[in-house]
This record gives structure tokens, sequence and C-alpha cells, in this order.
């Protein structure tokens, strides 16, 4: 049995993963009128915001953080490298399309 | 004792006899569950990135019929909901079963909400004719979201049935399910709801 990370932990977390979704929705301008393409550095943020999010979720909800390194590096990698390939083809349609 | 049994000092493996996977805290088949899952939708991403690239305007135009301020209210409802389902685990681990099933129950009570917000976003998707052979954007919208949306049912049936046959395994299995559910969630909705 893996030690739990408590009550404490456990809301502070939901707290900064509220947080980070209204920061989300927030630098996604949806307080604007009308459509149009977020700036780059808007779009950045989501996707790091994102990648904060889902680590938070992994290490703490589900206790990621009691494992050993290389497993918190492969779950934590594979989070990475599907936002890498998600930016990747966003800037692509963006910049080059 | 083999390679990957050795426990790392003052920390006792949570899986002993588990292999490479004994490292993992809770039902150590439900992380494989959880990362092949993660591999599934990392390939459906990176199809949907891939098409938004070829069909650009296309996807920008569908894209603004959706309710962003929808889908970030499902993100805190389920965000919510994961925080109970792990509130659940405390209880169960400190043995009290009633507070566990409590806190299940508004877990699962959050899911249902979850549901009724995806479900009338369907309903007024329907109401205005489009529908999954919209267009390309569309099918993976519906395509990506009803697949997503099946995991919250199964969650919410794996809830039951651990508010059933309450035990720390049990809790444990399907919380971590549940966290799996809101993993792909928080990577679901910037994708389809806010990068553009």
């Amino acid at each position: 049995m893996a030690t739990l990370p408590g009550k404490r932990h456990l809301l502070i977390t939901w707290g900064v993963l509220i947080a980070l979704t209204v920061v989300s929705m927030v630098s996604a301008r949806l307080d604007q009128d009308g459509w149009q393409a977020l700036p780059l550095w808007s779009a950045a943020l989501v996707v790091l915001v994102t990648g904060f999010k889902a680590q938070q979720i992994l290490l703490v909800y589900l206790n990621l953080r009691q494992s050993t390194g290389a497993w918190k590096g492969a779950f934590i990698g594979i989070i990475t490298l599907t936002l890498l390939l998600i930016s990747a083809g966003y800037l692509y349609a963006r910049l080059v399309v | 004792m083999s390679q990957y049994d050795q426990p790392q000092p003052g920390r006792p493996l949570p899986n002993p006899g588990w292999g490479p996977l004994s490292a993992l805290p809770g039902n150590p088949l439900m992380w494989v569950l959880i990362l092949s899952e993660l591999v599934v939708f990392m390939a459906f991403f990176v199809l949907y990135i891939t098409e938004r690239a070829a069909q650009l305007s296309l996807f920008d135009s569908s894209q603004q019929q959706l309710d962003p301020l929808m889908g970030g209210l499902n993100t805190m409802v389920l965000l919510t909901s994961g925080l109970f389902v792990a509130f659940a685990v405390e209880a169960v681990d400190a043995g009290k079963i009633r507070r566990t099933r409590q806190w299940l129950a508004c877990a699962a009570g959050l899911g249902v909400l979850f549901g009724a917000i995806k479900v009338f976003e369907y309903t007024s998707k329907f109401a205005v004719g489009i529908t999954p052979e919209t267009n390309t954007f569309f099918g993976f919208y519906f395509g990506l979201t009803a697949f997503h949306f099946a995991h919250v049912l199964f969650g919410l049936v794996l809830l039951g049935l651990v508010s059933w046959k309450t035990s720390l395994e049990n809790v444990e299995t399907a919380a971590a399910f549940w966290h799996m559910v809101d993993l792909i969630w928080i990577l679901l909705y910037p994708l389809l709801y806010l990068l553009r």
C-alpha cells in the first residue's frame, strides 16, 4: 500500500487544477466577442497549463509520486509527447499552411 | 526477489511480486489500461491535428460552433469528481466505509452531471442539424467526446460496483479508472474547444 496524498494535499491540488482551468479559458480569450485565431503565446499557455494539469492528476490524484522515477518519467513523457505532437500540428497549420 | 522488486530505502513497494509493475501504486493492471488508453487517445489526437492542418478553414469555422464555456464547466465538474474519488480512497484506507460510499456517491453524482451537460451539448448540436456526418471536424468532435463519454459511463458503473463491494483494492482500482477519464478530458478539452 502506497502512502496516500492526504486530504489537504488533495484539496490544494484541486484548487490549483480549477484555477489553471480558468487560466486556460482566459488565455484562450473566451471573453472576446467574435472569433479569431489565438496569439501564439496564448496557445502556448493553454498547452503548458494542460501539461501541468495532467502532471498533477498523475502525481497526486493517481498517486504516481509514490512510484519510481522511471514510471513517473514514462507517464509524464507520454503526456509531454502528446502535447508536443499537438503543438507541432497546431504550429504547422498556423505558420506553414 | 527480482531486480524490479528492490525496494527503495524507507519506502516499501506497493505491489511486490509484480515485476516491473511492482512500483506502481494501486492495481498494476489498471496502470496497463491507463497506458494503453493514453496511447490510443494520443493516436486520435495526432489524427485530429493532422486533419486540422489539412482542412484548417473548415475546422476553424466548425470549432466556432462549440461552446468552450460548457467544456470548461465540464472540466471543473470532472476535476471535482476526481477529488471526491480521491477522498473516497482516503476514507476506505482509514476504514470509514460509510464515508467512502458517501464520497463515491458525490463523485458519481458529478459524473452524471458531466453526462447531462454533454447530452445538452449534443442535443443542441442535433437541433441545428449538426451531426457526426456534417464534416470531418464534427466527426472527430462527436467521435472523441462520445468515446470519452463511454468511459465516463463505464466509470459510473465501476463506482457503483465498488460502493457495493467496498474494499481498499476495489476503491483504488475504480478511482484510478476515474482519474484516467479525468486525465483524458484534460487533454481533449483544449484540443477541441480552445486551440484555434
